[in-house]
């Protein structure tokens, strides 16, 4: 969507009223009539300018918090699982708590970048590159959980469908296994995505660059994009075929996520409702995170007339969507507990609420159900600290959703005599620290060296690159 | 090295080979003396001393021998386990067993079958002796005051002191309240030598309390013999007599036999007990009262039951109604079964308890079917005043020499002040297996051979007797107490010798080569049996019974250590209290509303005082509990055992006055520390959901189905995947809890048999013990008058088992036969089958838990099970491996099939009450097809369609209907 691009389907909006309404309603995407040169100059530098003071020392911090993933794992490793909290009832606690919170977040690239692009929210362009970002780095941290969590690391290999001598194939009924197609999929694919999308910025970036080692390495990267006219519409094309693949992903990602529990017998894991209750609450945490990060990369790049104010207030129209879809869930599960007239499942959900666990169980309400319900107020949408606060405490809710299903159904299921109770132990809270010092790590390194807003789709938006921009007024 | 040994009997030098002997194989001595040092310069000593050794090691190796059959034993086929009968002397009587060697080491005890104290039974204790054996922590070489010393030393210190002795007057000997004949003749000799030596026999948990009973109702000292499957009504008078007292296996076993058959006739249990025990959650009735309040319960049944005892009984003072009302219908129910009435008094209880309890039984005439009466086994002063005469004597300096014959003396008579008493005696031996509290005080320690490694003999409690087999050298060179006494006399016959003269001199004529191997391969003579005494009541003058005041203290055996003595048995401390479903460690337990009353909860940390001993212990609340009584167990806290067993627990000894079960006038106060308490069950009720399902007799006659009966609808049951195959064998389990008593000897007997690890007091706490079975105890009722069902449970062996279907690996999947099979070399630990398992059955290695476990400790492990490692999921098999073993043998024999009763699984093997029937669902004549037929049958959480092979039959109480 460079400047001779034009949309794929061009022509008018189809849903655009006609009218003075209309033009109400359109507000500016990108504020203060910048060039297409200020838009490729402004993102660019970031990566071209000598690193901030403030850069290098956040970036020492979130390597020095690998570290304590290295250490964590290390020690996980060499000593045993028993390093972690986990007992016998509860066989998993923090480290699938930790998988479904990463890959929950990293919905919200995937669904930016494919969902918004399919239904053409154009506003998704100043997020899309780094939201696709956070996608890979948040499945990236969620990998260390399935990876780490089995007792013997080196023989996890087990789970590909790998040909052998013994004729020895993985179990096709697991759920488990489904989930390593699945992530691995999702993975791939949004690796891709997310890469086709940058070659024509990498070249960008290789037009620009004055060093050799730059022009070399952006060079090999931008595999050759000239700009062309016939680049554009392979690249076009595929991008779509992407945002078509990609988008069941975003669907199919957490369904299966959500079967690892839905098709076990154990009371409040084996609920159909998990599969959409799963994917509202990914959705949900994924924005909050994008909020999170966005609210502090464009102060700190300067890139408040980019990623405006709308961006974020759209996101936290989805948050306050998808945190109600999320509330909703929680009452049908206890109306389905209570429906269902099975006494353990119902036991199961009063235990979560009044039980042992039950302040993990508030916690989740306050943080997921109540906290969004600000977002009906445009004053909180537009505030950025409002939004920041609430993005946090969003995520926080969003991990102790996951908690709660799988500690307080684990804990307590049907025979008395084996409930327990599960205390995390200090590896346990330094793993998942460590996961968010891996996430950190690699989004810093992003930020640093590419582009964190995609150059060519954001000129796409600008009213120059709308043939019909000066039928309207934009002013 | 023969050139060292010549120089060892002097004291100035020291031999290599008894530097060695003190430091152990090698294995564990230095790794002691890691933990003690810190500091730096001790590390580089160590280092040089580590350089010097090793170099000294390339020159000087253990001695080791290993021997090739030179020419084959005969039957002895690698790999393929031989068994042997021995007798386990143990809780003053003796337990038939049949051991189980793979090429010569021993690995599994099991009952033997025609011991009448076994009936192919055992105890969790009984199982758990074989890792004794192995115990690192057992006493390697003769210490004289912690130096080691030569064996050869040692004798010549046993014989310089012999020849000093003279009419012996000087000399004690306190023994256990052993009963074994060699010994006793050893004994014999040593008095007809030293005429006035002294011999006390001690024992922490005795029963001298029933033969002075005895002695008080007959006017002879004589001991009770109980016939539970003769008897119709049974009243334990706070007597653990299912488990934790005397012939416990004989007397489970025969309560069951008494009611495995709901249908037809039922015997009947009442107890009447201060702690909730064994019995009493087996019982039909249960009156909870403090033990003081016993002997007032006692007597007041007797008045009612209204038959000439021939003697005047005190008044039993004034009875609240409902303990009115529950000794009239105790007593008329005892009445009306008349001969096949039975009383015991429990070994805490006084006297005057037991003397009640035995006229009773003479007067309903059950003398000759469920009580006998037999001779004590030995005249030799027994109890709290011939110890505490002994100490006083040590005290006045009257003995100049000590032997000590096994026991702990010091540990157990603490409140008697024995320690610093026997620090008194100028010289003394310890014969004893372990270094222990007691070997700190004595003059010489004397390592004691372990009965599975040493000759001997023992008469169980009535009489049946057995030959003590050795399974294996001894690994330490220990010598047993026949064996120290024959060094003691200046003899030289070795332990096989004294066994055998003694029962040449014994039998007379009827000893023959023939008859000899007979009662090594049966494991016990024949008809030998005491015959019962015929005696009749004596007119006793029994006290009045006391008024209660303050807090009780009541002491038992320790469910995990007894009386101490398997303090460092890590799978005994590991196995949860029956109860309390406590492990590593005891507390004192304290009735719901006493706790509320003194602002009590769980793991408060209480001091407790009685007369001059203290005692720091932390508080569980235990529903049942009589108020205001606190059950205490003794056998814990030990100073000194090893490094199991060292700091475990709290000791009570100081508390308890020799002998005594009991003490009023207690005082409790809370210090504010709190402990945490490992405990493997932590709630204990069923939450309304149909678990344990029983009826009483009456129910069941109304309604045979009772447990069939579904107890909520559910929808039509579907099933997801296609049906196992129900051809070939189909192996199941049927557990009746009618029978179970909850006893945990099944949870010991798997972990033998499947090479469990243990997991420690942390492991416990955190919730990952290892055990394949566990029973699950729940109470039903009231908090403060409770009932309590068991429930063992291991894996249900599902046909849709929900752990197959989500390992991502398929390391568990279904044989042909219905196994749940588990492929640990396939398994990654994912875990996800442990979570996804209803029943809670699966077990983690959260950690290597075989790394740390001692070379010598692994000589136990069973070779046809597989050892896991970490990092790995592990559940029950079924005893597969015994399966697969009785394939080969019948393919072998020519038959495609496995008869009935030739696969019996660990747990099945051991259960004193048979409670647990294994075999294959597909043939029509087996025993378990027949239980399938019961009525009282029920699968465990039916509706989830996982369709366990293994099911439960429901639990039929008696309960008097006048108590209804």
């Amino acid at each position: 969507m460079s400047a001779p691009a034009v949309s794929p389907t061009p022509g008018p909006e189809p849903e655009a009223p006609e009218g003075p309404e209309a033009q109400v309603a359109r507000a500016e995407l990108i504020l203060g009539k910048p060039s297409f040169h200020d838009i490729s100059h402004v993102v660019s530098d970031i990566v071209e300018r000598k690193a901030p003071r403030a850069w290098i020392l956040l970036f020492g911090l979130a390597a020095s918090v690998l570290l304590i993933l290295v250490g964590s794992l290390t020690d996980l490793v060499g000593v045993g699982i028993g390093e972690w909290g986990v007992n016998h009832p509860v066989g998993w606690a923090w480290d699938i708590t930790g998988f479904v919170f990463w890959i929950g977040i990293g919905h919200a690239g995937t669904l930016i970048s494919a969902i918004l692009f399919l239904f053409r929210q154009k506003w998704r362009t100043s997020i899309n590159r780094a939201a696709e970002a956070m996608t890979l780095f948040a499945v990236a941290a969620a990998l260390i959980y399935p990876a780490f969590h089995v007792g013997r690391v080196w023989f996890a290999y087990w789970l590909f469908p790998i040909p052998n001598q013994m004729n020895v194939w993985p179990n096709f009924r697991s759920p488990l296994l489904w989930d390593v197609f699945a992530v691995s999929t999702y993975g791939t694919v949004s690796l891709l995505f997310w890469y086709v999308g940058l070659v024509p910025d990498l070249a960008t970036l290789r037009d620009r660059a004055t060093t050799r080692v730059r022009q070399i390495v952006f060079g090999i990267l931008a595999l050759g994009w000239r700009s062309s006219h016939r680049h554009w519409v392979h690249y076009e094309r595929g991008y779509l075929i992407f945002a078509g693949i990609s988008t069941p992903l975003v669907i199919s990602v957490h369904t299966i996520v959500s079967f690892d529990f839905a098709t076990s017998v154990i009371p409040g894991w084996h609920t159909t409702i998990l599969p959409p209750y799963f994917v509202a609450g990914a959705v949900f945490s994924g924005f909050a995170m994008v909020v999170t990060l966005m609210v502090i990369c464009r102060k700190a790049f300067g890139l408040e007339h980019v990623i405006t104010s709308r961006h974020l207030e759209n996101m936290n129209k989805v948050i306050l969507a998808t945190g109600t879809i999320v509330g909703y869930a929680y009452a049908v599960e206890f109306f389905m507990a209570w429906y269902s007239g099975s006494p353990y499942e119902f036991f199961t959900f009063i235990n979560r609420a009044f039980g042992p666990y039950a302040w993990a169980y508030w916690t989740m309400i306050s943080c997921n159900v109540i906290a969004p319900q600000f977002f009906w107020w445009k004053r909180f949408r537009v505030s950025l600290p409002a939004m920041f606060a609430i993005s946090i405490v969003v995520n926080i809710g969003m991990w102790f959703e996951r908690f709660v299903i799988i500690v307080t159904s684990l804990h307590r299921d049907f025979l008395p005599s084996s409930w327990g109770y599960f205390r995390p132990r200090l590896v346990d809270i330094t793993t998942f620290l460590g996961t968010f010092g891996l996430f950190f790590t690699l989004f810093l390194l992003f930020v640093r060296f590419l582009p964190m807003v995609a150059v060519s789709e954001v000129k796409g938006v600008l009213p120059e690159a709308d043939p019909h921009h000066a039928e309207t007024d934009h002013g | 090295m023969k050139r060292l040994v010549v120089l060892q009997d002097t004291t100035a030098w020291r031999s290599l080979e008894d530097r060695e002997q003190a430091c152990g194989s090698g294995e564990v001595a230095p790794l002691d003396a890691i933990d003690e040092s810190v500091s730096r310069r001790s590390f580089l000593k160590l280092m040089g001393a580590s350089v010097a050794m090793s170099s000294l090691a390339g020159c000087h190796r253990p001695a080791e021998h290993i021997y090739p059959y030179g020419r084959a034993p005969e039957e002895v086929v690698p790999g393929r386990p031989q068994r042997y009968a021995s007798a386990m002397a143990f809780a003053g009587t003796a337990f038939g067993v049949v051991v189980e060697s793979h090429e010569g080491r021993p690995t599994k005890i099991e009952g033997n079958p025609l011991h009448p104290d076994s009936r192919g039974g055992t105890s969790a204790f009984g199982q758990a002796a074989v890792l004794e054996l192995y115990d690192p922590d057992r006493s390697r070489t003769p210490l004289e005051r912690g130096e080691p010393r030569s064996w050869d030393a040692a004798v010549a210190a046993l014989r310089a002191m012999a020849e000093k002795l003279g009419d012996g007057k000087g000399l004690a000997i306190l023994g256990e309240a052993h009963r074994s004949p060699a010994l006793a003749a050893q004994l014999a000799a040593l008095k007809q030598r030293h005429p006035a030596v002294r011999i006390v026999r001690h024992e922490p948990i005795s029963t001298v309390n029933a033969q002075e009973g005895a002695r008080l109702a007959t006017g002879r000292r004589l001991s009770p013999v109980y016939a539970l499957d003769q008897a119709r009504v049974i009243l334990a008078l706070d007597a653990d007599l299912l488990h934790g007292e005397g012939s416990a296996v004989k007397h489970a076993r025969g309560h069951a036999d008494g009611r495995r058959d709901p249908r037809g006739e039922m015997n009947r249990l009442y107890a009447i007990e201060s702690a909730f025990t064994v019995t009493g959650a087996a019982a039909d009735h249960r009156l909870r009262a403090r033990s003081g309040r016993i002997y007032a319960l006692a007597l007041a049944i007797a008045r009612s039951a209204g038959r000439p005892l021939g003697v005047e009984l005190p008044e039993p003072g004034p009875l609240e109604p409902e303990e009115r009302r529950f000794c009239e219908a105790v007593a008329r129910d005892l009445v009306r079964a008349g001969r096949q009435a039975l009383v015991v008094a429990g070994e805490g209880q006084p006297a005057p308890v037991h003397a009640v309890a035995q006229l009773l039984n003479l007067a309903l005439g059950a003398g000759g079917t469920t009580v006998s009466w037999v001779p004590a086994f030995s005249d030799d002063p027994e109890g709290p005043e011939a110890l505490g005469a002994l100490t006083r004597a040590m005290q006045a300096g009257e003995i100049s020499c000590a032997i000590l014959l096994g026991g702990n003396p010091a540990y157990s008579a603490a409140s008697a002040e024995f320690a610093t008493a026997l620090a008194r005696v100028p010289l003394s031996f310890q014969v004893s297996g372990w270094v222990d509290e007691t070997s700190q005080v004595a003059s010489w320690h004397l390592p004691r051979a372990h009965w599975l490694e040493s000759w001997g003999d023992v008469r169980a409690e009535d009489g049946t007797w057995s030959v003590v087999q050795p399974l294996i050298a001894p690994l330490h060179g220990g010598r047993t107490d026949a064996e120290v006494l024959e060094a003691l006399l200046g003899g030289t016959r070795s332990a096989y010798t004294i066994v055998s003269d003694t029962w040449r001199a014994t039998l007379g004529t009827q000893f023959t080569a023939a008859l000899f191997r007979r009662v090594l391969h049966d494991g016990l003579l024949a008809g030998s049996a005491f015959a019962p005494e015929v005696v009749a009541a004596a007119a006793p003058s029994l006290p009045k019974p006391a008024a209660q005041a303050g807090l009780e203290l009541s002491f038992r055996a320790d469910a995990h250590t007894y009386d101490g003595r398997f303090a460092n048995n890590a799978w005994l401390q590991e196995l949860p209290d029956p109860m309390t479903k406590l492990t590593w460690g005891n507390a004192a337990l304290v009735a719901p509303a006493t706790a509320v009353r003194l602002g009590l909860a769980d793991g408060d940390v209480v001091e407790l005082k009685l007369g001059s001993g203290v005692v720091r212990a932390p508080v569980l609340r235990m529903p049942g509990q009589a108020e205001d009584s606190i059950a205490l167990t003794i056998g814990q806290g030990r100073s000194r055992i090893g490094s199991v067993g060292d700091g475990i627990g709290y000791d009570v000894m100081r508390l308890r006055l020799l002998g005594a079960g009991f003490a009023d006038g207690a005082t409790l106060s809370r210090t504010g520390d709190t402990q945490r308490l490992a405990m493997t069950q932590e709630h204990h009720r069923m939450e309304g959901r149909p678990l344990v399902r029983e009826a009483t007799a009456k129910q069941f006659e109304e309604e045979p189905d009772f447990a069939k009966e579904p107890d909520r609808e559910h929808p039509p049951l579907f099933n997801l995947w296609a049906d196992q195959p129900q051809e070939g064998h189909r192996w199941g389990m049927i557990i009746d809890l009618q029978t179970c008593i909850g006893c945990n000897a099944c949870m010991v007997a798997c972990q033998a048999e499947n090479n469990i690890p243990v997991v420690g007091r942390d492991g416990v706490l955190r919730s990952r013990e290892m055990h394949w079975i566990r029973v699950d105890r729940y109470f039903t009722g009231s908090e403060s008058d409770p009932q309590a069902v068991m429930q063992p449970i291991s894996c249900q062996q599902c046909e849709q088992a929900p752990c197959e279907q989500v390992c991502p690996v398929g390391a568990t999947t279904h044989s042909p036969e219905g196994l749940n099979d588990m492929a640990y070399n396939r398994c990654v630990g994912t875990r996800y089958c442990a979570n996804n398992c209803p029943y809670k059955v699966r077990r983690y290695n959260f950690y290597n838990y075989n790394r740390e476990v001692p070379e010598l400790r692994r000589m136990q492990h069973n070779p046809d099970v597989t050892v896991r490692t970490r990092g790995v999921m592990e559940k029950c098999t079924y005893c597969v491996q015994r399966i697969n073993g009785a394939k080969i043998l019948a393919h072998q024999a020519g038959h495609d099939r496995i008869t009935d009763g030739t696969v019996i699984s660990a747990c099945q093997q051991t259960c004193p009450t048979q409670a647990i029937s294994f075999g294959d669902l597909n043939d029509p004549k087996s025993a378990i097809a027949r239980h399938t037929e019961d009525s009282r049958r029920y699968v465990l959480l039916e509706e989830l369609n996982v369709r366990p092979r293994s099911s439960f039959l429901a639990r039929v109480r008696n309960p008097n209907p006048e108590l209804a």
